[in-house]
């Protein structure tokens, strides 16, 4: 019982990063239905980027939260101009080999750059400490991490919803052609949906530096758990994103702890598979 | 009979590309007594394989433009049939790959049947996940080798039965005679109303169905082919190394080689795969070589990824694309 309560409570602070992560695969394939291969190498670019600024500049880890968004958010504009836009005019086996392209591409630039090695941050506000309460032992790292990202989960929330910059987004998301009558620029639109995906996966990746290590192919493994967060939450849907983040979590912890360490990662793909079958469009899809 | 005799006609492609494919098998013939360098011979041989497994995923990927990202698992489920069929039971080569080849086929189809509900962007993440699943699955999975891999035991004579030979000549004239067999195979499949109707599903999948095909079925089949193709690579690859493990045939890298390859040299076409094989596999073996012992690892991938950033911006269909819009300028 102790063990399911650890395991629920650490899956549901996971699985509000998951959703972060998710975030941005969720904006871009809604604005544009293009999945961004690359996305876990945006997390592992924002991870070394935080992981780079707090050991040279010898900083609290925290503060590196808007170096990483803003170098992500270069990169997501950037993939956008100087990429994505030409793909979209491809077919479609084009436009996922592309980003799959882009994806290889980071990674390896990162393995030339950094070195396979595992890197992990020593200081810092939040590293290795953490609370007791009763039987349950929590983390301020993973605490913390749940808070930041529920807020920027929030403050993107808001912004899409309520904003007219994100109601010009979700209307270049629902029909390109009548967004661009309403004069609404949809080219930058769609350059802006790659920044916000780039720039909340960058947030998510400072988080994670303090309790994970950072090395050059830790994208492949979040960036999976992000596909399978949005195709449950349905691809596009912000709120479902969320959602499935946080059962997502839940999947991880509790089936870690209760099918074996090494299968954990096997049953998100399980679950990704079953609901592909059962449920393409996921659980608030359209 | 009329499957036979177009398969092996060549006669409605224009005479440059038969010239060049004459070439081609001359080439292949004669390669082996015009080189005495091992590297080099290795390195022919590994083309020869990637021929083998880019032909088969241009079938799905290129033709039917479906992208499937996991033929490394039906590589590596052929791949280790043949050696643990032979480390536990002593089975022949000649018994165990059909076996391996079916299983291949039979996960093809199966995994087919469930996945090709699914279209575009989902399929592809959806087979990304399935080849993890099995990826995770073979390097836990104690009883068959677990991330140790299997050695397949050497017989003490060369010997045909089990496919162990001293000269990596006669392993050339095998892969050889796969990727011709292949290759005709793929000559009769573009003109056979399989190839037409999965062309049809790959340029408009409402229209061919408004014409009667079975897009489901269709897709499902050539899929099942793809998994024979990956199948008999991967029993070849067992006998050829003599040692498999988890990362060397089952990996998703695997999987992504393979359609990177078919993409850079024209997926969706006759010669596509084996150009995109005779640029990456030469270049990734001795750049790799080479780079490794300078002690840089990971520029061949990065230059490949580049390569196919630029070819699915400006031409997707590839090397083979450029060649023939070159050919219709004059």
């Amino acid at each position: 019982m102790e063990m399911l309560l650890s395991a629920t409570i650490s899956g549901l602070l996971m699985g509000m990063l998951f959703a972060l992560v998710a975030l941005g695969l969720a904006i871009i394939f809604g604005v544009m239905n293009i999945v961004n291969f690359a996305h876990g190498e945006f997390l592992m670019v924002g991870m070394y980027a935080a992981f780079l600024t707090a050991t040279g500049l010898s900083i609290e880890p925290l503060l590196t939260l808007p170096v990483s968004a803003i170098i992500c958010f270069i990169l997501g504009i950037g993939s956008y101009y100087l990429l994505v836009r030409y793909l979209l005019r491809g077919p479609m086996l084009a436009q996922l080999l592309g980003t799959f392209g882009l994806m290889i591409f980071i990674r390896y630039l990162a393995m030339a750059i950094f070195g396979p090695d595992y890197k992990t941050l020593e200081q810092g506000l939040l590293i290795g400490k953490s609370i007791k309460w009763g039987p349950v032992v929590l983390s301020y790292s993973k605490l913390g991490t749940a808070v930041i990202s529920v807020m920027a989960f929030g403050v993107i929330y808001w912004m899409i919803n309520r904003t007219r910059l994100g109601m010009a987004l979700k209307a270049t998301a629902l029909d390109v052609e009548a967004a661009g009558y309403m004069g609404i620029n949809t080219e930058k639109m769609r350059g802006l949906a790659w920044g916000l995906g780039g720039a909340t996966v960058g947030i998510a990746g400072a988080l994670l530096t303090n309790f994970y290590y950072v090395f050059p192919t830790v994208g492949m493994l979040f960036v999976m758990i992000a596909f399978a967060t949005v195709a449950l939450g349905g691809f596009g849907s912000i709120k479902g994103a969320f959602i499935a983040g946080l059962i997502m979590g839940l999947i991880i912890d509790i089936g870690g702890t209760y099918v074996g360490p090494q299968f954990k990662f096997a049953l998100i793909y399980l679950t990704f598979f079953l609901v592909i079958i059962f449920r393409p469009q996921g659980l608030f899809g359209w | 009979m009329k499957a036979l005799k177009d398969a092996l006609s060549f006669a409605d492609l224009p005479a440059s590309e038969r010239i060049g494919f004459a070439i081609f098998i001359i080439f292949c013939l004669i390669f082996p007594w015009a080189t005495k360098g091992s590297f080099a011979q290795a390195v022919m041989i590994q083309f020869l394989i990637f021929c083998l497994y880019g032909l088969g995923w241009n079938l799905i990927g290129g033709y039917g433009g479906q992208v499937a990202l996991g033929q490394a698992k039906n590589v590596g489920m052929s791949a280790y049939t043949v050696a643990l069929f032979m480390v536990w039971w002593d089975v022949p080569f000649w018994l165990s790959t059909p076996v391996g080849v079916i299983i291949a086929t039979v996960e093809s189809f199966i995994l087919g049947y469930f996945l090709f509900r699914l279209k575009g962007h989902y399929f592809a993440i959806a087979t990304i996940c399935v080849s993890l699943v099995w990826q995770q699955l073979f390097v836990n999975w104690e009883l068959i080798g677990g991330a140790r891999g299997v050695e397949l035991p050497l017989k003490e004579t060369p010997n045909f039965v089990y496919m162990q030979f001293t000269s990596p000549i006669y392993y050339h004239y095998f892969a050889f005679l796969l990727v011709m067999a292949a290759i005709l195979f793929m000559n009769w499949f573009r003109k056979s109303r399989l190839g037409y109707q999965l062309r049809a599903i790959s340029s408009s999948e409402a229209v061919a169905e408004s014409l009667g095909i079975n897009i489901h079925w269709v897709k499902v089949k050539a899929y099942c082919i793809t998994g024979v193709f990956a199948g008999m690579g991967g029993a070849f690859y067992a006998v050829y190394y003599n040692y498999i493990d988890p990362f060397s045939v089952m990996h998703l890298e695997l999987s992504i080689m393979i359609a990177l390859m078919t993409m850079i040299g024209g997926a969706g076409s006759m010669w596509g795969p084996i150009i995109g094989a005779m640029i990456l596999i030469p270049m990734d073996r001795y750049l790799g070589a080479w780079l490794g012992a300078i002690g840089i690892t990971g520029v061949d991938f990065m230059i490949y990824a580049f390569m196919v950033m630029i070819i699915a911006a400006y031409e997707p269909r590839g090397i083979w694309g450029i060649i023939e819009k070159a050919r219709r300028k004059p």
